[in-house]
């Protein structure tokens, strides 16, 4: 009995997170499909063959959008490893990572209106640069808080282990903590990819439309009521992550969490 | 024997260390000739990890001068300083295995691979841990630990080593056999030591010299004979204790 109320419960869960893949998939493949109807009324299988051109389009947005969240990711990851490192050696660890807490305290959008004056001043504003460094302090808090969780007393002892048996800094990075913490880095550059990602407030406001990512044309097609185009772009905008996470599902589990787990 | 603070291999002049509006310790002198071993005694919270730590650069005294082979090194980083920590307790690289944890600091200094392979399985021979190269570090017992780190630290040959309390997690016999291994394997390297510790019997077993930590101050002993005759080392009421329990004699209050 409690093994078919846990396959029921696996099986809900499955439902629940292939739910909205599926219905992208039928979305895109469809071409009526009005309430109060079910299912779809008119079937385009060809829809995907005919884009065409703007699949090309959609392709190189996809890839330009990756090289964003990957620098937005690299960035914090590193940044925030090194901050969580000088936060764990002094006395007042609590208030700093209070303060790494604040910028969540602000709608993106909220932000992105007080730093539009100051990145245009220094022309910023339209770059896929000013957008790296607008959606930094987001992922940088986040891989701060993230990665605070590693520097135990017994990870702080080996650093100064590494330094006593003579490593230089780059070494004690590389030898020690680089593999020791690797899973969680893992999980931390995921995450912050994925914020800068899904990012639509930032990308529109400091980018000033020059900036285009997949998030944002998804965004475009809705706003232009073109819902089959919006669930292909749609598609290919949650594929990535999906890969990665089929690839390697502790990509969503905390830190401390996965160290309990291995 | 310590030397002169003046001319000593290793002298320490003057130094002073507090925690906010807690001393630690304040003008403490000490020295120690190349190649002996200085045993410290102190309770618990005496400072013994502090001054260690401070010696080995990875502690910034408050005043004060260190000097390692003529050199002031007071200022100088923990890598430059040539003189390794090995914690109280057996602190082992997680990722690495046995072999690797004992060929981390060679690694470090970029030695040839076939001079890197020699050198650890000689040491891993010396340890009796020959069978052990590859398990990992979770599947040791404490004393195989404590004999892998303290192999790590003699692998590199370092000028000075500093042991803060490196046996007092091993059972007696485990304790006892590091303490054999540990003076052999110093002597062997020509590695001058400082060994803090709480405990007499090791301090006598361990030390060349003797020096007494307690309430912020350092007490340096002339010789064996003068910690031995110290009542405030504890030596002569740990004397009373046995000779009056191989009397049969209950102890006495002290």
């Amino acid at each position: 009995m409690r093994h078919l109320a846990a396959k029921l419960l696996a099986a809900l869960l499955v439902l629940l997170i292939t739910l909205p893949f599926a219905l992208l998939l039928l979305l895109s493949l469809t071409r009526h499909w009005h309430y109060p109807a079910l299912w779809p009324q008119v079937w385009q299988a060809d829809q995907w063959l005919v884009f065409g051109d703007e699949w090309r389009d959609l392709a190189a947005l996809a890839l330009r959008s990756v090289l964003l969240a990957a620098a937005v990711a690299l960035l914090a990851t590193t940044s925030g490893f090194f901050t969580s490192h000088a936060i764990a050696l002094q006395g007042h660890a609590r208030h700093w990572l209070a303060l790494a807490l604040l910028p969540f305290a602000v709608p993106p959008v909220v932000y992105a209106l007080c730093l539009g004056q100051g990145f245009a001043a220094l022309d910023l504003s339209g770059h896929y640069g000013g957008v790296v460094l607008a959606q930094w302090p987001f992922a940088y808090a986040y891989a701060v808080l993230l990665n605070h969780a590693y520097w135990t007393r017994h990870n702080l002892a080996l650093h100064e282990l590494a330094m006593s048996l003579g490593a230089r800094p780059g070494q004690i990075w590389w030898r020690v903590h680089l593999p020791l913490a690797r899973g969680m880095l893992g999980i931390c550059l995921f995450q912050t990819a994925l914020m800068s990602w899904f990012d639509f407030a930032l990308v529109r406001m400091v980018g000033g439309g020059r900036v285009e990512t997949l998030t944002l044309r998804v965004f475009d097609y809705l706003g232009a009521g073109d819902l089959r185009q919006a669930a292909a772009a749609a598609l290919l905008l949650i594929t990535p992550p999906a890969l990665a996470l089929l690839i390697n599902p502790y990509l969503l589990i905390p830190a401390p969490l996965w160290r309990a787990q291995t | 024997m310590t030397a002169s603070v003046a001319q000593a291999w290793l002298s320490v002049h003057g130094l002073a260390k507090a925690y906010g509006d807690t001393p630690v310790f304040a003008a403490l002198d000490l020295s120690l000739d190349q190649g002996q071993t200085l045993a410290i005694i102190g309770v618990s919270g005496c400072g013994k990890t502090t001054l260690l730590r401070i010696l080995a650069g990875l502690a910034r005294a408050d005043s004060g001068s260190v000097f390692i082979d003529g050199s002031d090194m007071t200022e100088a980083t923990s890598q430059a300083r040539g003189a390794v920590y090995l914690y109280q307790e057996p602190l082992l690289f997680p990722h690495l295995d046995v072999f690797e944890n004992i060929a981390f600091g060679l690694r470090l200094r970029s030695l040839p691979r076939a001079v890197i392979d020699d050198q650890v399985e000689a040491m891993l021979a010396a340890l009796e841990l020959a069978s052990f190269a590859r398990r990992r570090p979770d599947s040791l017992s404490g004393g195989q630990r404590q004999r892998v780190a303290f192999g790590r630290a003699l692998a590199i040959k370092p000028a000075l080593l500093l042991l803060d309390e490196p046996f007092s997690n091993l059972d007696p016999q485990a304790r006892a056999s590091m303490q054999q291994l540990c003076k052999r394997l110093t002597r062997q390297h020509h590695s001058s030591v400082v060994f803090v510790t709480h405990d007499l019997k090791e301090a006598l077993i361990m030390g060349d010299g003797f020096g007494r930590l307690s309430q912020g101050r350092y007490h340096a002993y002339k010789d064996r004979a003068a910690f031995c005759a110290d009542a405030a080392s504890g030596v002569q009421a740990e004397l009373a204790f046995w000779r009056d329990g191989a009397a049969g004699l209950p102890p006495r209050d002290s």
